[in-house]
């Protein structure tokens, strides 16, 4: 594991092997969520239902892509001293503008998202990515990393979302799936689903499996 | 770590230029960033007006009770829809319409319209209403005011609340409640913008048994363990959002005593042309 980092941190062998770990490295093996746990908050406000998710999850990605990859192009030029308050006014500009363009173009979904959007800002992982990856990595795999990072946070959205759509109101992506005759033979939707700790346990199963599957475990690599 | 590998590389300044240059830094980047925003917030502009002030109709038309949340209508249709059944006139403090700001711009085309908008009238002690007109029957062409709907502005806990309140040509009984715009709390105050609270305002009343003005107000906690005859004023509470409710009632009993004198020529069947 550690060698694979120094592969990361060295720019001269820029293969698309490693382009693609860095990539898939944020999506699988240190997921921001599951295995990083970060970004929770945002993770239990937005996944009652699929799209807002997967709205939730698109932005994030783009952000965090987006700052990874003009931090990592500043990277030389940043001045150590104002380090972080450089890299929250980029990040900060990004979510403003996404903000933006959310309520021109997908008006109802950035209402429902509410001040989450905004609260991209605060996540961690985009500060994250930046402090950790994009200051000592040239832009390309910047951009890959912070890429990567945004889709594995959408991924487990979408996994919590899913299930909690579909226990809490018996839907996937707006249509019903669970049949009437179900619900006329006594079955009811979960209401503790649609509420903020569903998502815990959501969270909680899902950090449990990937952590049970071998040679992923947070604790193994201590 | 990654600090000393940048001032390594910017060729070790003294203390002083590396001041000097931190804020020469932070000057451009807030300049690009403040470049950015202003160009986002004065492109997008148009789009984020247009989509509110769908949104604002859209409200009416759900407060009205004409479509439902769940129906999820297209744009053009809340257009038609809007245009078709409602209509924006303002009254005076004596709850009569005023005709001049309202028939003169009957033109088909909206842009030759004078802007209808909320905040005028306040200058001119006049009030915005919007009135739900429904065919009497089809033959004739004769429209009848089915409802009329109330702007609500209302402090909140965190910022203003905005919304809709309409009510029945009885001058009496609600029709519907909704909010378009607020800044309170998700999951708690935040609550008011949904579809179970706004509910229990259909059919509730704002005069008590006697037929006097009380307004409507947010229960704490179910309005069903209220006296009987309090019930009919009162809808069900939000519970962990106490404040909300709170200046919700006073904010709801403000706007309604502003509109008191529409509501009693409602009450007294004068209909509203």
């Amino acid at each position: 594991m550690n060698s694979e980092q120094k592969n990361d941190n060295a720019s001269s062998v820029l293969n698309a092997l490693d382009l693609w770990k860095v990539f898939a490295k944020g999506i699988w093996k240190e997921n921001p969520v599951a295995y990083q746990v970060l970004g929770i908050c945002s993770a239990l406000a937005v996944t009652v239902q699929m799209k807002t998710a997967i709205v939730m999850g698109i932005a994030l990605s783009l952000v965090t892509g987006a700052s990874s990859l003009i931090i990592s192009l500043l990277r030389k030029k940043i001045p150590p001293t104002i380090r972080i308050i450089v890299e929250l006014a980029v990040i900060a500009s990004l979510v403003i503008v996404t903000d933006q363009i959310l309520k021109a173009f997908l008006f109802d979904i950035s209402k429902q998202l509410s001040v989450f959007v905004g609260l991209i800002i605060t996540n961690c992982i985009v500060l994250g990515r930046a402090e950790s990856f994009a200051l000592a990595n040239p832009p390309v795999p910047s951009l890959l990393d912070g890429l990567g990072n945004g889709a594995g946070y959408a991924l487990v959205l979408m996994i919590v979302a899913f299930v909690r759509e579909l226990l809490g109101s018996g839907k996937i992506s707006g249509f019903s799936v669970v049949p009437q005759w179900l619900f006329d033979a006594g079955y009811s939707n979960m209401g503790l689903m649609v509420l903020a700790p569903g998502a815990f346990f959501v969270i909680g199963f899902l950090v449990w499996i990937k952590n049970s599957i071998q040679g992923v475990s947070h604790e193994e690599k201590i | 770590m990654s600090d000393s590998s940048i001032s390594d590389k910017s060729g070790l300044p003294s203390k002083r230029n590396e001041r000097i240059y931190a804020l020469k830094f932070a000057a451009v980047i807030s300049f690009v960033c403040c470049m950015l925003l202003t160009g986002a917030s004065v492109g997008l502009k148009g789009y984020q007006l247009e989509n509110m002030e769908l949104d604002r109709q859209k409200n009416i038309l759900e407060a009205a009770g004409i479509i439902h949340q769940e129906d999820n209508p297209s744009k053009i249709q809340i257009r038609q829809i809007y245009r078709e059944k409602i209509e924006e006139v303002y009254v005076n403090q004596d709850g009569s319409t005023v005709a001049d700001k309202t028939k003169a711009e009957e033109s088909p085309e909206p842009e030759n319209r004078l802007p209808f908008s909320e905040d005028l009238p306040k200058s001119e002690n006049l009030l915005p209403l919007y009135l739900y007109k429904e065919y009497a029957d089809a033959q004739s062409g004769l429209k009848f005011v089915k409802a009329y709907i109330i702007p609500v502005e209302s402090r909140g806990l965190w910022g203003k609340i905005y919304g809709y309140l309409a009510f029945e040509n009885d001058g009496v009984t609600i029709a519907g409640f909704t909010v378009y715009s607020h800044s309170e709390t998700p999951g708690l105050g935040g609550e008011i913008e949904k579809a179970w609270f706004q509910k229990n305002f259909v059919g509730k009343k704002i005069v008590d048994s006697a037929n006097d003005f009380v307004s409507i107000s947010i229960a704490k906690g179910q309005a069903s363990t209220l006296p009987e005859d309090e019930r009919q004023n009162y809808v069900d509470g939000i519970s962990g959002a106490t404040l909300t409710g709170k200046y919700l009632t006073q904010g709801l009993k403000k706007n309604l005593e502003q509109y008191e004198a529409v509501s009693v020529r409602f009450r007294q069947g004068k209909q509203l042309e």
